[in-house]
């Protein structure tokens, strides 16, 4: 018996360490990504650094320019350069949005195990990254690029589970509506390891920063953040929302936790989420556009 | 030809070519109803249920909650002819995340808003698929009347 249980907990090893490796199945991150990444990381980054990053590139200058001009931002003048992005919009901003310009190349394709078409999970990750930026700024944040980019990449992980759970996905559910578990931990206990944690490990093999590693991993597990921090508490807030709104939600449907204590750290009340919530339904069309040309 | 209900919209048509189709509604409610003599049908898909949140919003896009969105979609039927006691009234959506409770469901308060109306005004329901946590998209052929449902993860079913 106890042979039997240790067969098998090397035999789900071995699945999981197969799953792990097909992280190397992802596009790469090109080398601007990965500079963007550096200043989005350090604080003390200058606008000369971001300049000098993208100013080589023409294509992704003439890209963010059109990210920085489009409808969602309505800044009143039309900006023609990087330097006057960061006038307007400040480095974060910036930066974050220089992110967006160069990280849909993963997200782009249809994922049938969680019942999303093509150019779904894209749409969704740009609506939740945006709705992160709204609520960090409503609470004051300073680290707000690092929210903003792991909001935008915390489901990187669905990427490579999606074929996992499209095999399990009888299993999943079932264990969802007999058991009354989230989708997240139903991917653990049928498949083995679960999209936030799998998302976690791509981000820790691209280098991203232990925060956005830990933000990434416990996004739906907001209860495992240290007291006092409010980043994956806010990027939780934002999938929720997103969720009851109905954004990128497919076949995992709305069935994660909430927790009043997390929604209480952040100080929302139901008439601050009500209130984001018809906000944010008069900039669909505007986030709409960011979708697009982000994802061109 | 699929006329798409956005979130926060509605649509009313009486042309018999058209299917009036709303997706992912989260824990926003979608409410098809139908006129079998007139053969117009109506969609709306909204989001909150109390307009008294944002007044201004509200005047600029009525369909975005259910306590006027709702009046307005059988307001906008009668125009083409459709008569109260006629109509076929499905009722979809109002989905929440687990243990979201009192103030916070507002999935189950979407829901809760339109039975009160419906109870004051004697509106019977033909059909409801309401809560839990799946996520749904509704369809209304206006042709015949005949509406389709998809919840998450299975497939589009005859209503």
């Amino acid at each position: 018996m106890v042979k039997d249980i240790r067969r098998r907990d090397e035999e789900n090893m071995k699945e999981i360490e197969k799953i792990i490796k097909e992280i190397d199945r992802l596009k790469p991150v090109s080398y601007i990504r990965d500079k963007i990444m550096e200043i989005i990381s350090n604080p003390d980054s200058s606008l000369a650094e971001l300049v000098g990053i993208v100013k080589y590139d023409q294509g992704m200058t003439a890209n963010l320019l059109r990210i920085c001009n489009s409808a969602y931002f309505g800044l009143a003048k039309k900006i023609t350069s990087v330097k006057q992005a960061v006038a307007y919009l400040g480095i974060d901003k910036v930066a974050s949005l220089a992110m967006m310009g160069n990280s849909a190349d993963n997200f782009r394709e249809a994922q049938a195990g969680y019942d999303l078409t093509e150019g779904e999970l894209w749409r969704y990750s740009v609506s939740s990254a945006l709705m992160a930026q709204d609520l960090a700024e409503k609470r004051n944040l300073n680290n707000i690029s690092l929210i903003f980019t792991s909001a935008l990449l915390k489901d990187i992980g669905k990427v490579i589970l999606n074929t996992y759970v499209k095999d399990s996905f009888e299993a999943i559910n079932k264990a969802v509506q007999s058991k009354g578990i989230t989708f997240i931990d139903a991917e653990k206990e049928v498949i083995g390891i679960d999209h936030a944690e799998l998302g976690a490990r791509v981000a820790e093999q691209w280098n991203f920063s232990p925060v956005m590693v830990n933000i990434i991993r416990n996004h739906h597990h907001p209860e495992k953040a240290l007291p006092g921090d409010l980043s994956i508490p806010i990027v939780y807030m934002a999938d929720c929302i997103c969720m009851m709104m109905g954004m990128g939600v497919g076949s995992d449907g709305l069935a994660y936790r909430h927790y009043q204590d997390i929604v209480d750290r952040l100080h929302f009340s139901d008439i601050d989420i009500q209130k984001t919530i018809a906000g944010f339904s008069g900039k669909l069309e505007d986030i709409e556009e960011l979708v697009s040309i982000s994802g061109g | 030809m699929n006329l798409v209900v956005g979130v926060g919209d509605m649509k009313v048509s009486n042309d018999p070519e058209s299917v009036l189709v709303t997706y992912s509604l989260g824990s926003c409610i979608a409410l098809a109803i139908y006129d079998p003599v007139a053969k117009v049908g109506g969609l709306l898909h909204y989001m909150l249920p109390e307009s008294s949140l944002d007044v201004q919003k509200a005047r600029k896009n009525p369909y975005m909650f259910g306590d006027i969105g709702i009046p307005v979609l059988f307001k906008e039927t009668y125009k083409f002819g459709a008569k109260k006691n006629r109509l076929q009234i499905i009722v979809a959506g109002g989905s929440q995340i687990l243990d979201q409770k009192g103030l916070f469901n507002i999935g189950k308060r979407n829901h809760t808003v339109l039975r009160k109306m419906f109870w004051k005004n004697n509106v019977m329901i033909d059909f409801e698929d309401v809560g839990g946590t799946v996520n749904r998209t509704l369809k209304l052929e206006i042709k015949t009347g005949q509406a389709w449902l998809k919840i998450s993860g299975a497939g589009m079913k005859k209503i």
